[in-house]
């Protein structure tokens, strides 16, 4: 019971960094980012880098990866996505291309097997019959408040505002001398930063390898279908939501089936409800 | 062949019927049947997405489809191989009604991250349940279609060709307008009185049948299945064959996976690169030549021509 409800919460809060910054740019931006999961895959990879290649200690490493890949974002969105943004179709390709591109850079440069990168954490905490590893648990210390400042940043500050206000009426947003694409360039910075985040905490005690980042995606916009497209609350919660079923479904049934609960839920989202949870306008 | 460039079609394709006897070299045959079943499922992609506009992103989910339920039922029922055929449809059929029923009455990227999500998925499943699918080796050891490769390489060439001519065919029809239509305008063609959710929904089951049959085709060449048929990968290289053809003239795509193929093939060497390859192909067609490279290349030799 305890298993489920602390391993449920770790899955939920790596799920749901991921899954805010898809919905985040996608709510914003209107671009469906598909190399999202390169940013998590990328993140890992830089941390990997610095630590095992290059001998740095974790904290710097893993802060520099986390920059480098929201740097890679921003150059991403200036130079490939923003000349194709008349074309969703284009952005949506070009966006694909850069995940496929990530994938076939790692492979060419280090190899097909698993990487290690170190933990922050290699305490193990034992409570009442149950195992958890210090990385885990600071996991979803680390998710809870980098998602709690984001909500504050978003709520709270100017550019938060802008933000808001871009996703909410775009055209109304640039009447009122908003700079959109100065904005799209933060907030995709913010997604690739959350998301490369994701990818340093859980390297540990996940595989490091050059297909890491699809999964993670699929989960992502499965979650933020479920959620609602461009709601972050509706991510968090749909994240909460995959996050324990997934981990009941583990435990309770077979691990081998948590795969198709995302794709369940998503078909049943978008029979039943296809704006999603939380999600304002009808997707109709 | 200044009055009449057409003349060509027949030409290429007597040209490519009359390799077998020129060329002796079973490998290079092979080769050519492999970039004929591209071009299938580039024209079959082509048919619906090019169409209507709605990207799938998982078309490897229907030859995945088709290549597994015909590797089962020959390899655990020891089935004639070619019952694989309408098998394999059926079943491709069936996933893009599960898929297609609730995605695509929505307007907004719901399809096309269904189609990716159920792809991939699908590939984990092989993987966990490996007692019934094999896991990462597959299932080896299936019947050949027909026994030798000459042979193959004509039952390729003539699927091909029939389907690219067939569904050229329903897309020039009413049905195809109808299709290019909601591309254009989806409201409009609700308006219209046009139950638009049918008609994707249709082109979505051509396609699907169409992807599946050469999942079987490509299964029983290979003589084995493995997970690799519902990967992404396969996915985004058959959309990188489609860009490169030109989105919506069906026959462009099937041309354009024939290159493209055939592309790691002679550059020895490349096959490792073949993906590498394929996305800065990619990146260059979206920023230089949006409307690819076979289609309008073809239209300016009509046009020369006239």
């Amino acid at each position: 019971m305890l298993n489920i409800l602390v391993y449920g919460a770790v899955t939920s809060a790596v799920y749901a960094m991921l899954a805010v910054g898809f919905t985040l740019i996608f709510g914003v931006a209107r671009v469906l980012n598909l190399a999202h999961g390169a940013f998590y895959g990328l993140g890992a990879y830089s941390c990997y880098l610095l630590t095992g290649r290059l001998g740095w200690p974790l904290l710097p490493a893993a802060l520099v990866a986390v920059l480098f890949v929201a740097a890679f974002g921003v150059a991403m969105e200036r130079f490939l996505v923003r000349p194709l943004r008349h074309s969703a179709l284009a952005v949506l390709m070009i966006t694909i291309a850069v995940g496929l591109l990530f994938e076939q850079a790692m492979y060419l440069l280090f190899g097909s097997e698993a990487r290690n990168v170190p933990a922050f954490s290699n305490a193990t905490w034992s409570y009442a019959g149950l195992d958890v590893s210090g990385q885990r648990l600071l996991t979803l210390g680390f998710g809870i408040v980098i998602i709690g400042l984001l909500w504050l940043f978003i709520n709270r500050t100017r550019l938060g505002s802008a933000i808001l206000a871009l996703s909410q009426d775009r055209e109304g947003a640039l009447y009122m001398g908003i700079p959109a694409d100065r904005i799209y360039a933060v907030v995709m910075a913010i997604s690739a930063a959350i998301a490369a985040a994701a990818g340093v905490l859980t390297a540990p005690f996940l595989t490091v390898q050059p297909t890491m980042d699809l999964l993670p995606m699929i989960k992502a916009f499965s979650i933020v279908i479920v959620g609602g497209l461009g709601s972050i609350p509706g991510s968090i919660l749909a994240a909460l939501l995959l996050g324990y079923s997934e981990t009941i479904v583990a435990y309770a049934v077979s691990p081998a089936w948590t795969e198709i609960v995302s794709l369940v839920a998503v078909l049943l989202t978008l029979i039943l409800r296809p704006a999603g949870l939380l999600g304002k306008r009808a997707a109709f | 062949m200044r009055s009449r460039p057409w003349i060509f079609v027949p030409l290429v394709l007597a040209a490519l019927a009359a390799l077998p006897v020129i060329v002796k070299s079973e490998y290079l045959l092979g080769i050519l049947s492999v970039c004929f079943i591209y071009g299938i499922w580039a024209a079959s992609w082509d048919f619906m997405s090019g169409l209507t506009g709605r990207e799938n992103f998982g078309h490897a989910l229907f030859i995945g489809a088709g290549a597994y339920t015909s590797a089962f039922l020959n390899a655990r029922f020891a089935l004639n191989p070619w019952w694989g055929l309408p098998a394999g449809a059926a079943m491709a059929v069936l996933l893009a009604l599960v898929i297609g029923f609730p995605t695509l009455r929505l307007r907004g990227p719901y399809f096309a991250l269904a189609m990716l999500a159920a792809a991939t998925i699908m590939q984990r499943l092989t993987l966990i349940f490996w007692q019934y699918s094999g896991g990462e080796e597959g299932i080896p050891g299936l019947d050949p279609l027909l026994n030798s490769k000459i042979g193959i390489y004509y039952l390729c060439l003539a699927a091909l060709v029939l389907t690219t001519a067939a569904l050229l065919l329903l897309a020039r029809s009413h049905g195809g307008l109808l299709l290019r239509g909601i591309r254009g305008d989806e409201a409009a063609c609700q308006a219209a009185g046009i139950d638009v959710t049918f008609y994707k929904i249709a082109a979505l089951v051509v396609s699907a049948a169409c992807a599946g049959m050469g999942g079987v085709l490509y299964a029983h060449y290979q003589e084995a299945v493995t997970p690799d048929v519902f990967s992404v990968a396969l996915s985004i290289s058959i959309i990188i064959m489609v860009y490169v053809g030109g989105i919506g003239t069906i026959y462009g795509p099937a041309v354009g996976a024939i290159l493209l193929a055939l592309l790691p093939e002679l550059l020895r060497g490349l096959g490792q690169y073949r993906l590498w390859a394929y996305s800065v192909v990619l990146i260059f067609i979206l920023f230089f030549a949006p409307g690819g490279l076979v289609a309008p290349l073809w239209r300016r030799a009509v046009g020369l021509a006239r």
